[in-house]
């Protein structure tokens, strides 16, 4: 991984032609690259310099000690997909596997009295050892908060999700669901600072995207073009990228062959799967088979004749060449991926993610130069990016949105917030629009601030800073007067002040503090809220008008961006 | 010239009824004033969409009960005569759907039989997305054909409110450019924080001020309309609200779902499109006849509906409700006293400007050569042409290559042609 890291000395940010103080340029970096600042974050990378900072985001070796230990309980997704297949069962594959077994009857009398049928399956389960795949969605989901929330390795942890996103598939689709933690773990995350092309390779080979769209099941004479469609659409080329229906054809026909090989329960009952198991990798690749890992190239399945994309020839296959039509694929997707087209359509997307929903064409330009002349390096376009001044241009600062799960980190990390139940931000987040890992559509979320804000979800981000603030979301732990140096502030209107500042660094607060400072210095107001908050001081209100303050502060309009 | 004012009196949004005068929020009299002077008489029409998440056994919920393959392919699921409903002597409606009789006997329910995707995916996810995103053979199309609708109304005056997914989250048939919500319950549309009303108010009015005066256009927009939508839904009584005619809805989510969007049609809001969805038709196992899994789904559908109509009651003329399921299901019963996934199925269409009394569509006899696959219900009439049909007749969209983009069929005839 190191090889490609850019030495920061070559590095310079253009951030004070922009008119940025060093402070300011640091805080807009941090929101852009990590899912919040830390307290003293600001500090700590004007300290060490934003280029280094960065640099070494890029590198993406910090160690993770205390991430890694609250990740410790979490063996489910440590597992191969082969065994998470063993250990997970949905209901009907136990009611299935009972049944073999005899366990339950397979005629429908038997099923009469629906308590004793649970209750059955229930101890067949225990007895079986096996879960429900629940459990490993439940740690798949917490990781995705822990990780965003307490790993130092940040940009990895951003990168992860904006290359997840655009390469999606969701839990929604039963087939593809249970292969979505090794997805995120092994194609996802490995791949998300390095070359676009092994990215795309590596996800065209995974089980859950072969399943998502389809193509496991795409074969000679019986394609299936959803694959090869959203590749060049959504993956790739973009839809305005020059490709035409029968190139989607054409490119389907190249990729038949592509599956998943047999894993998972049953196989000792799929006489394929028995035929294979006993072949040699000698004998598999004589025949023409291809596995690595999952992935699963099948000759018999793949269409041999001669293909045309973009008007490049694919075949027809030589005989006895044993793995022609798998390379086929594979040049396939390299030619995608280092198509021109791609550049722009990718480094669009990166723009948008990190400088701003309608990126200037300028900067568009620059980046795409790189990936170009770079092979796809992403680690190599995201520095041309930030080395720009659009980075740091007026239209950028502040311009972007936060997504629910930005917010809702982001929260936890300003307040420097311990999380016992991640859940409960997963839920919060899935209330305020971003159900995570379930967007169904193969574009995944639309990344821009007209998606994420509507009346309904403006008021649960209000509610959710609220809940925050207050201690009112179970498993979430944090110390208001802490973060303050234990000084408690003398009034409403000091709290307002000391906390934007301490939660929004760097952001222009006057406005906010002017606007709610007449309401706040209302003392019988404070004095209602401390009442009703329990609080039994009336007069000495400032305690329980601390975390009102702070959820204000968290819910308002500032704090949406990032 | 109209003075805003009579403009306002004689446009789409009636502001009248629900004790607004004084309170009208800015979003309604923006939509009113945005609205084209050609509409001004013109009513806003509301289509109400119900997705059958699951997909619902067609075959027995209006059984051929003729049919001697029909009987002879389901020995303990096929339902007699005498059990069901005659409705045209070939089709008997099922006991647990009764409530729907006086309606279709009035010929304000219509069915569509046969109807399904020209894809032949048994995927529910797959089914489901092609019929939500409205393009059958692409999976990538980023809107749902009831978003791109909503761009379709021919008018500029759109509220938060004008369509609305009574759902968590929001539905694939929504995604899309053009503004719709999704709430899973009208009282969560308000700045809560539990037992503390003298915090909330603080609060609130905090937060009002504050996004009243933040520089960014959208978070400023949206907080205003956010906050007038509040108030009003506050104005009118959402947790004790009382159904006209006596309605009594079922406790089930589809119950209180459907309770909601008839409140939201009474406030005049500004609703167009309303979506919402019920489960429980995925009966592979033990599905029963007059008892049993469909029949406690069928009878959630048909009462919630029921309900939801009598409510309506001055409005009716308003709304056309329409049902949707992703396939239906296989002509044999299995092994496990259900049956599994198959093609065609059924849906219904209720509004006073429905062709009803009639089962639409075109049913074979189902003798083996006449099932698609050698199985299932053939699809003998596309989804799609209903839907535009639906939506041209009751909401006055026009622009079919646009809600369904490659769609170059004929649209069914499943609403009365007026004008």
């Amino acid at each position: 991984m190191a090889a490609g890291v850019p030495r920061e000395k070559h590095v310079r940010f253009p951030y004070k032609q922009a008119g940025l103080t060093e402070a300011r340029a640091a805080a807009h970096l941090i929101g852009r690259f990590t899912f919040g600042a830390t307290p003293g974050q600001v500090d700590e990378v004007c300290k060490e310099g934003l280029e280094r900072w960065f640099t070494r985001q890029l590198d993406a070796r910090e160690p993770d000690d205390s991430l890694d230990a609250m990740l410790s309980g979490y063996d489910a997704l440590n597992l191969s997909n082969d065994s998470t297949l063993h250990v997970f069962l949905r209901r009907d594959q136990l009611v299935r596997m009972a049944k073999k077994e005899g366990v339950i009857p397979s005629d429908s009398a038997a099923l009469s009295d629906p308590n004793a049928y649970k209750d059955i399956l229930e101890s067949y389960r225990k007895e079986k050892g096996v879960k429900l795949p629940q459990e490993l969605y439940r740690q798949f989901y917490n990781q995705k908060v822990l990780r965003a929330a307490f790993s130092n390795n940040q940009l990895l942890e951003v990168m992860t999700d904006f290359w997840f996103n655009h390469f999606n598939v969701s839990v929604t689709k039963g087939d593809c669901a249970i292969y979505i933690p090794a997805y995120e773990r092994d194609v996802v995350r490995p791949n998300a600072l390095g070359k676009f092309s092994d990215l795309l390779l590596a996800t065209a080979k995974s089980p859950a995207m072969l399943y998502y769209l389809d193509n496991f099941n795409s074969r000679g004479g019986g394609i299936n073009e959803n694959y090869a469609r959203e590749v060049m659409e959504l993956h790739t080329l973009g839809v305005d990228g020059g490709y035409t229906q029968s190139d989607v054809t054409q490119a389907a026909r190249v990729l038949t062959g592509w599956t998943v090989y047999p894993i998972g329960p049953g196989r000792e009952d799929n006489p394929q799967a028995r035929k294979l198991d006993a072949m040699s990798p000698e004998q598999l690749s004589t025949r023409g088979f291809y596995r690595r890992g999952d992935f699963f190239f099948n000759p018999g399945r793949h269409d041999k004749d001669e293909k045309t994309v973009l008007g490049k020839t694919f075949g027809p296959d030589a005989t006895n060449t044993p793995m022609e039509g798998y390379q086929e694929g594979v040049d396939l997707l390299e030619m995608l991926a280092h198509h021109p087209s791609t550049a722009h359509f990718i480094c669009r997307k990166l723009a948008v993610r990190f400088v701003s929903d309608d990126p200037p064409a300028s900067l568009i330009n620059k980046m795409a130069k790189t990936f170009l002349d770079k092979d796809g390096d992403i680690r190599q376009v995201l520095l041309t990016m930030v080395s720009a001044p659009e980075f740091w241009s007026p239209g950028a600062v502040r311009e972007k949105i936060k997504s629910p799960f930005e917010l809702a980190i982001s929260s936890v990390r300003s307040l420097h917030a311990s999380v016992d139940q991640p859940q409960q931000l997963y839920n919060w987040v899935s209330r305020m629009g971003e159900k995570l890992y379930s967007y169904q559509a193969p574009t995944g979320f639309p990344d821009k601030g007209q998606y994420w804000i509507n009346t309904g979800s403006l008021l649960n981000r209000m509610n959710f800073g609220l809940a925050m603030a207050s201690g009112r979301i179970p498993g979430i732990h944090f110390d208001l007067i802490a973060l303050n140096d234990h000084h408690e502030p003398e009034s409403a209107q000091a709290a307002l002040v000391t906390y934007s500042r301490l939660l929004m660094p760097e952001r222009q607060t006057d406005e906010t503090v002017k606007r709610l400072t007449p309401m706040l210095n209302d003392p019988a107001l404070g004095d209602k809220v401390a009442t009703a908050s329990g609080e039994d001081k009336p007069g000495q209100s400032n305690a329980g008008m601390l975390p009102q303050v702070v959820g204000i502060i968290l819910g308002s309009p500032e704090f949406q961006r990032r | 010239m109209v003075s805003r004012r009579g403009f306002l009196k004689g446009g789409g949004l009636a502001l009248f009824g629900v004790g607004l005068i004084g309170g009208i929020p800015g979003f309604i009299a923006e939509a009113a004033a945005r609205e084209k002077i050609t509409r001004l008489y013109k009513k806003k029409k509301i289509l109400v969409c119900i997705f059958q998440r699951g997909a619902m056994d067609g075959l027995m919920a209006v059984s051929p009960f003729t049919d001697t393959y029909f009987q002879a392919a389901r020995p303990s699921l096929f339902m007699q005569h005498d059990a069901l409903t005659d409705l045209d002597g070939r089709f008997g409606l099922h006991p647990a759907l009764a409530p729907f009789l006086p309606v279709f006997q009035d010929k304000r329910l219509a069915i569509v039989h046969g109807i399904g995707s020209p894809n032949n995916t048994r995927s529910h996810f797959d089914a489901q997305d092609y019929m939500e995103s409205g393009t059958p053979f692409d999976k990538g199309t980023p809107s749902g054909w009831l978003n791109r609708a909503v761009g379709l109304l021919g008018h500029d005056g759109l509220t938060p409110f004008s369509a609305v997914s009574l759902t968590s989250a929001m539905p694939r048939c929504l995604y899309g450019d053009n503004p719709a919500l999704a709430i899973g319950n009208l009282q969560d549309f308000a700045i809560q924080m539990r037992g503390n009303p003298a915090a909330t108010n603080l609060a609130a009015k905090s937060f009002e001020d504050l996004y009243d005066q933040t520089a960014a256009g959208l978070l400023k927009s949206t907080g205003q309309e956010s906050f007038e939508a509040m108030k009003m839904l506050q104005k009118t009584d959402t947790r004790n609200y009382k159904p006209s005619g006596n309605a009594v809805y079922p406790n089930s989510a589809l119950g209180n779902s459907l309770k909601q969007i008839a409140q939201l049609i009474k406030m005049d809001v500004g609703l167009e499109i309303a979506f919402t969805e019920c489960s429980g038709w995925d009966t592979h196992f033990g599905q029963g006849t007059t008892q049993g899994v469909f029949a406690r789904s069928a009878t959630d559908l048909a009462s919630a509906i029921m309900a939801f109509w009598t409510d309506l009651d001055a409005f009716q003329d308003d709304v056309t409700v329409m049902t949707m399921t992703e396939f239906g299901r296989t002509v044999h019963q299995n092994g496990t006293g259900g049956t599994d996934h198959g093609r065609a199925s059924c849906n219904f269409i209720l509004g006073n400007d429905v062709e009803g009394g009639m089962v639409h569509g075109d049913v074979k006899p189902l003798a083996q050569e006449n099932l698609e696959d050698g199985r299932d219900l053939q699809v003998t009439t596309d989804f799609r042409s209903v839907f535009s049909n639906v939506a041209d007749a009751h909401l006055s969209i026009a622009g079919d290559s646009v809600l369904f983009p490659g769609w170059t069929g004929d649209k069914a005839k499943v609403m009365q042609i007026f004008s």
